[in-house]
């Protein structure tokens, strides 16, 4: 079944259809992670995204159950160049097909994929379509201005209590799950949706945490944490990652801004200067370093190749955030550091 | 942590003659690191004993000594060069276990030298099976379970082990040598008392075996400030039983989800951290696939054989980089010098995927081909592709076997299964043909323990594959190529010739494009032009065109026996050769072992298969100015009609394709010699019935019949007989097809001599002449060679000259050239004339002095020879190494099959002197009041006497097998007797080699059929027991000699001796 890529610049790419068969619309990236598949497509940080796997095999071990990120596949579709061959040959294309199918996730196979890669990196993140026809539409609208968040967060909030010392207001603007575990293993939590009414509550907590998301963080839509973040600071602990982290932030005076490409791997070295340590990222927009300035915030850790901001800290407030995922899932565990230090940091000791 | 400015000087050490287990890889590590020191100016000071490494080169370092791997020797070197820093973990087990003895017996104590890079400390934790277990439980990492036996107690406790089947081990194992699966309490008491009765103060090492679990490996790089980093993982088809070096390795892992792959990679991180490495090392796990139940299997605390793998599979230099640490610096200081511009520090992404095939020595070797815990395979090959299927039919393209040009096996469905059941190197073709013959994958994974999804894959291929018909050029063509098809498969299968696949290929338009290794998957900007070849859409670096001509320079492939790193070395100088020229120099090769596969080496590297479709294709893209097929062994010479009839002949540089043809062809070149008055050897070896009647017809009875395997203890016989001739060898290449026959007259005494010329066409200058030791009939290969300033002598070397002279014009040889000779009372004749770059060059290089193959390279660009002949200044020996001790069932004889899998070089300002430098690496030592065994043929008998009375006198007692015992005795040596095997009475000699243990052992083939094959028990049971042993008379003589002259050693930097 023919299937075609069509990208804003004009490039349209024939390749063969698997998953779901209609139409599908977003901004096209790529992840350069080897491992992971299943966490990736249903990482909510990739909503309204198209995704490119660098590596050309993919599907190659079954779609674990345990290893799915949300309530399903959140990319608009991805894009491979040898996706779940193994059952080309045997039986059906199942699980994994039929997983993208029932979810109304287009994947594309065969194509040059390090193709894509190189023109991304050479020009940056682009819009397209994924297509059952070659043409090219006239329209390519920002899938960025959507209302990305709201498609992903909690519709209503939960409490998770394993008796803890302390308690967590986490706001999810589009957690992953193991994110969710890793925060509830040392604290008990509360979950709320972006759009709670975070000045309502009863739930009596010691810190807040704002998790990963999709997006673009100078959104309206997430405004209202912003100003609530901004409001708390110095009050209570804020503990932030990925989307939370550039979130933070902002509530405390800094900037963010849009990438390039992004990062998107399980590969990306981190540095405070002396050590080095391997995370997993998933981000397209980052903090300007120089909009930290007078904020008290400060660059802890950055990206040893791009200098991309990667861990800020408030000089005197109790404030710590990473823009990369110390949940891993998919990628290195080496982060996990940063919830002991979150736990010690919030326990006193 | 900057450069350790303390560190000015650098001792390191290399790993001397290839060996199964340790190969090229280390030229690789080896040269890497030296180069990386020197970039830090640095001066390396390198001992290494291998003359066909490009290390051992002074392009690589600054002072280099080609003497034997000896403690002795270190000690000699740091008194004359002032070291400050010790590098052992470049050179394999080899430097390692050096490192280990120098400390044991305080060497780092009396002198002012210490270990750079990961500590011997650590380096002990690692090799110790013990102590490395105890770290393992401190840490709460998992190993298997295992126990120390001892005699004293052994027998109790077995009675209480419940670990089987277990295997046994001894330690510092070097390619898993003396491993062994056990089954039953029984088999490992019988092993167990064996064992205590040679060696009653040894203990014996047994371990639960992990057969059939999942085989992963992580190569992982440490720093100085315990930065930790893995640079790939390696995912074993063959599950766990099969030695990683014996196995098909995918690169990255294909079958781990995202929390197995960190699994394995926490716990890589963990151990490595707590072994406190400094540098590359690599870890191995056995892992229960889908539980997340995992063991350690060992770390080498060093760069091996994976590392080669994973820096050539992931563009990656773990060796340069590990260096680097060695040096002082950290992983955050170091630059990825693959993309220039992004930090060291960083783990890299594949975007491709890697499939190594190991080359075995079955199509050299009749011996038993399955495969296990110890390793066989000399060498091996990578295929890369964007798929499986594509990276795999790439490997497989690469291994140049008979087995691999047909895929498909012939054998009915019970013998098939248990050739899939059982390892051996054609468990991967019974795979294809079961799955060609419409098996159920699952059925077949379940048989072989491979993951069901690389058999899937397989089935891809074989689906493709089974709608090729006979005599048609198959339709979905872009298909097949697509899928990773070799047109050579294709060919295979059709029956349509090669070369007209390719052509029609080419002509259809179907090409591929090529797309480059950076680390990054695309993320990062690449200038690097590391290259493999794929069917996608766009192609990298298209139409690059510099200012300066492209030439090509086509790599010899996977090591194998007579094809090995003597032609990487060639292929490498040539490359920074013509660079310095100003030429673009590209380079093809599908070996991840050789230093001619490390990016920074050519300007261009294609990492493909050396065939014809992939040559092919290459030329098609960079229309290069000239090839050079000359250091691709007989890979190249084999290709060179097929190009031409592509290409045209003025593509090639060096001797044209239509004189190699008229070479190679025997007949052919036999006329020729006829014709010009040159004498033909009164041997011939034989591989093809009507060259056999041909040669019978022309012999002079008596002949002896030597082929390079025992059929019923016949290896050789004397024939008198014409019709008993005809028949013998007629029946020898019925059994064994392919496998050569030598036919030579009996009583044969000739010298066999080497030489080595570089010519332009018309006029041609030695480079060198090599003595064999050996008499003529031996492999050139597996000789002992001299060079010396008067050997041979004038008259031998004018004769030389003048053959030379009258050969390069006769066939308008241009560039590298080898001719064999036979010399007997003056009569010359020629054995084998090879328009190539030879095994022995690089041995020629190093023993005159002289930039042979930028002489050579010159000449065929130029067209003409600059400089002349250069005589050795002072004696260099060329050692050959056996693997032997791999197969117990090959004899150590040697005959007219290659057996050897390297060599090492020693020199000396005498003969005796290089000659004793090359006995103390064959392991053979004067000892005081040792004991000799001597059993030799007939024609020895004479000159066993003059050997006997030296060893008699040297305190050594002699026992003799019954013949050479009475022989002795008449010419008053006492000797005791010992019985051969058929005398059928005590003291037997297999008895006395198994617990007397001699000294030294002295066994010449006798030349009676029958004789033969109590000699070969004998050599096999000298080889398990590991007693020094000469097998020829003239070498004998020679060693003995030079240790009756009681020089004095000097051990010298190579250029003292120029």
């Amino acid at each position: 079944m023919e299937r075609y890529l069509i990208l804003e610049d004009g490039t349209v790419i024939r390749g063969l259809g698997f998953g779901y068969e209609g139409k599908s619309y977003g901004e096209i990236v790529f992840n350069t992670s080897m491992t992971g598949y299943i966490e990736s497509i249903t990482d909510p940080s990739y909503k309204n995204q198209i995704l490119i796997f660098a590596s050309p095999t993919i599907g190659n071990y079954p779609v674990w159950k345990s290893r799915i990120e949300s309530n399903g596949p959140q990319v608009s579709g991805i894009v491979t160049r040898d996706a779940h061959a193994f059952l080309k040959s045997g039986s059906e294309w199942s699980e994994f097909n039929s997983f993208l199918s029932e979810n109304g996730v287009p994947g594309i196979d065969l194509v040059d994929t390090r193709f894509l890669v190189r023109k991304i990196r050479e020009n940056g993140v682009m819009r397209a379509y994924i297509s059952s026809s070659p043409d090219i539409p006239d329209e390519f609208p920002d899938p960025m201005a959507e209302d990305v968040v709201s498609k992903v967060t909690c519709r209503e909030s939960y409490e998770i209590f394993n008796n803890h010392r302390k308690n967590i207001l986490f706001i999810d603007v589009g957690t992953k799950r193991s994110l969710v575990r890793e925060i509830s293993a040392i604290a008990n939590v509360f979950v709320v949706p972006h759009n709670y009414k975070f000045e309502a509550t009863d739930y009596r907590y010691d810190a807040i945490f704002i998790s990963n998301g999709p997006g673009d963080p100078s959104h309206e839509s997430v405004d209202g944490v912003v100003k609530f973040l901004s409001k708390k600071a110095g009050e209570i602990p804020i503990y932030g990652v990925c989307l939370g982290h550039q979130l933070i932030a902002l509530a405390l005076g800094g900037r963010t801004s849009k990438m390039k490409f992004g990062h998107r791997g399980s590969n990306h070295a981190v540095t405070d200067g002396k050590k080095v340590i391997i995370t997993s990222h998933n981000h397209g927009y980052a903090v300007d370093r120089e909009s930290l300035e007078n904020t008290g915030l400060e660059v802890v850790q950055w990206d040893i190749n791009d200098d991309t901001v990667e861990m800020i800290r408030h000089q005197n407030l109790p404030v710590l955030s990473a823009q990369y995922h110390p949940e891993a899932s998919p990628g290195p565990h080496e982060a996990r550091e940063f919830f002991i230090r979150m736990k010690k940091e919030m326990e006193g000791n | 942590m900057p450069l350790d400015q303390s560190i000015k000087t650098v001792l390191v050490i290399g790993s001397g003659p290839v060996v199964i287990g340790q190969a090229a890889e280390f030229d690789y590590a080896g040269s890497q690191a030296c180069l990386s020191l020197r970039e830090e100016g640095i001066r390396v000071v390198l001992l290494n004993s291998n003359p066909a490494t490009i290390q051992t080169d002074h392009e690589i370092a600054d002072r280099i000594y080609i003497e034997p791997i000896l403690p002795e020797t270190v000690e000699r070197i740091v008194a004359r060069e002032n070291i400050d820093a010790l590098l052992p973990t470049m050179g394999g087990q080899t430097a390692l276990n050096l490192a280990v003895k120098l400390r044991k017996n305080g060497f780092f104590q009396r002198n002012k030298v210490r270990v750079i890079g990961t500590s011997v400390d650590s380096i002990e934790t690692a090799e110790d099976r013990q102590a490395f277990h105890s770290l393992m439980l401190k840490i709460g990492e998992p190993v298997a379970p295992s126990a120390r036996l001892v005699r004293e107690t052994f027998e109790k406790e077995i009675a209480r082990l419940d670990i089987f089947p277990l295997i046994v081990r001894t330690s510092f194992s070097l390619g898993g040598s003396g491993g062994r699966i056990l089954k039953t309490r029984e088999e490992l008491l019988n092993l167990s008392h064996e064992f205590f009765r040679i060696y009653p103060e040894e203990s014996l090492e047994i371990e639960k075996s992990l057969e059939g679990l999942k085989e992963m490996e992580y190569e992982v790089i440490r720093d100085n400030a315990g930065n930790c980093i893995t640079i790939c993982n390696m995912e074993n088809l063959d599950p766990m039983g099969v030695h990683t070096g014996e196995s098909i390795v995918v690169t990255p892992s294909q079958t781990l989800s995202d929390m197995e792959y960190h699994l394995l990679r926490d716990s890589a991180i963990k151990v490595i951290s707590a072994l406190d490495i400094k540098g590359a090392c690599n870890i191995q796990f056995a892992l229960e696939p889908d539980s997340g139940v995992y063991y350690i299997v060992e770390v080498n605390p060093r760069t091996s054989r994976s590392s080669a793998l994973a820096s050539k599979a992931s563009g990656y230099p773990i060796a340069r980089t590990s260096s680097k640490i060695a040096a002082g610096y950290n992983l955050t200081e170091i630059k990825n010098p693959i993309t220039g511009n992004t930090s060291a520090a960083y783990e890299p992404s594949l975007d491709y995927v890697t499939v190594k095939i190991p080359r075995w020595p079955f199509d050299k070797f009749e011996v038993d081909r399955k495969i296990g815990v110890q390793m066989k395979s000399i060498g091996e090959v990578m295929g890369i592709g964007r798929t499986f299927e594509e990276a795999f039919l790439k490997a497989i393209a690469s291994l140049d076997t008979p087995e691999s040009k047909k895929l498909r096996i012939k054998a009915n469905d019970e013998t098939l299964r248990e050739l899939i059941r059982a390892s051996s190197d054609l468990r991967i073709y019974a795979i294809i043909e079961a799955l060609v013959r419409n098996w159920p994958p699952e059925e077949v994974a379940r048989i072989s323990g491979y993951a069901p999804y690389f058999v899937y894959k397989l089935k891809n291929i074989a689906d493709l594959l089974a709608g090729l018909k006979a005599g048609t050029i198959p339709e979905n063509l872009r298909e097949l190529k697509v899928m990773g098809t070799p047109d050579s498969i294709i060919s295979a299968f059709t029956g349509i010739p090669e070369r007209e696949m390719v052509l029609h290929r080419l002509g259809l338009g179907i090409i591929p494009v090529y797309k480059a290794i950076d680390t990054c998957s695309g993320e990062f900007f690449a200038e690097t032009q590391y290259m493999y070849s794929t069917y996608d859409r766009e192609s990298e670096f298209p139409g690059k065109k510099t200012s300066k001509a492209t030439v090509i320079i086509m790599g010899s492939g996977p090591n194998r026996i007579s094809q090995g790193l003597e032609f990487d070395f060639g292929a490498v100088k040539t490359s920074l050769y013509l660079r310095r020229a100003g030429y673009r120099t590209v380079m093809v090769n599908s070996n991840p072992e050789t230093v001619s596969t490390d990016f920074d080496v050519s300007d261009g590297l294609y990492f493909e298969p050396l065939t014809l479709e992939h040559i092919s294709n290459i030329i098609k893209r960079e229309s290069p100015c000239k090839i050079i097929l000359q250091f691709s062994g007989q890979t190249g010479q084999n290709m060179a009609g097929d190009l031409q009839e592509i290409f045209g002949e003025d593509l090639f540089l060096g001797t044209s394709p239509a004189s190699i043809d008229a070479i190679e062809d025997r007949k052919k070149f036999a006329e020729t010699l006829r014709e010009s008055g040159v004498k033909q050897p009164e041997f011939v070896t034989v591989s093809k019935l009507q060259e056999a009647i041909e040669a019978i017809e022309r012999s002079n009875l008596p002949v002896i019949v030597r082929s390079s395997f025992i059929i019923g203890g016949r290896a050789m016989d004397i024939i008198n007989d014409r019709d008993e001739l005809y028949s013998r060898v007629a029946s020898l290449l019925e059994e064994r097809p392919g496998y050569p026959v030598l036919l030579s007259r009996y009583v044969e005494n000739a010298m066999e001599v080497d030489v080595d010329f570089i010519s332009d066409g018309s006029d041609a200058v030695l480079c060198g002449v090599s003595v064999h030791i050996e008499e003529a009939g031996t492999h050139s290969g597996d000789a002992t060679m001299i060079m010396g300033p008067d050997v041979p002598d004038e008259w031998l070397r004018q004769q030389i000259r003048n053959l030379v002279a009258m050969l390069t014009r006769k066939y308008s040889l241009k560039g590298f050239s080898n001719l064999q000779l036979a010399v007997k009372e003056k009569e010359i004749f020629v054995i084998e004339l090879n328009s190539r770059a030879s095994r022995s060059l690089p041995f020629v290089c190093k023993a005159t002095g002289e930039d042979w193959i930028g002489a050579g390279i010159s000449a065929m660009i130029n067209g003409h020879i600059q400089g002349g002949e250069v005589l050795p200044k002072n004696y260099f020996v060329k050692i050959p190494v056996f693997p032997f001790n791999r197969f117990i069932d090959l004899d150590v004889i040697l005959g007219p099959e290659m057996k050897s899998t390297g060599e090492g070089m020693t020199a000396g300002k005498t003969i005796d002197e290089a000659l004793i430098k090359a006995l103390s690496m064959m392991n053979i030592k004067m000892v005081k009041s040792g004991t000799a065994l001597i059993s030799v043929s007939d024609q020895d008998k004479t000159g066993i006497i003059r050997i006997c009375r030296f060893l008699q006198a040297s305190g050594y007692k002699i026992v003799a097998t019954p013949g050479t015992r009475r022989h002795l005795m008449e010419n008053g040596i006492d000797a005791d007797i010992i019985y051969k095997i058929e005398d059928m009475r005590e003291p037997r000699i297999d008895w006395f080699i198994e617990t007397a243990k001699p000294d030294l052992i002295i066994n010449t083939p006798n030349t009676k059929s029958g004789a033969i094959k109590d000699g070969h028990e004998i050599r096999r049971l000298a080889i398990r027991k590991n007693i020094p042993m000469i097998t020829n008379m003239r070498l004998a003589e020679a060693m003995i000699n030079s240790i009756k002259s009681e020089v004095n050693l000097d051990f010298l930097e190579i250029k003292e001796y120029w």
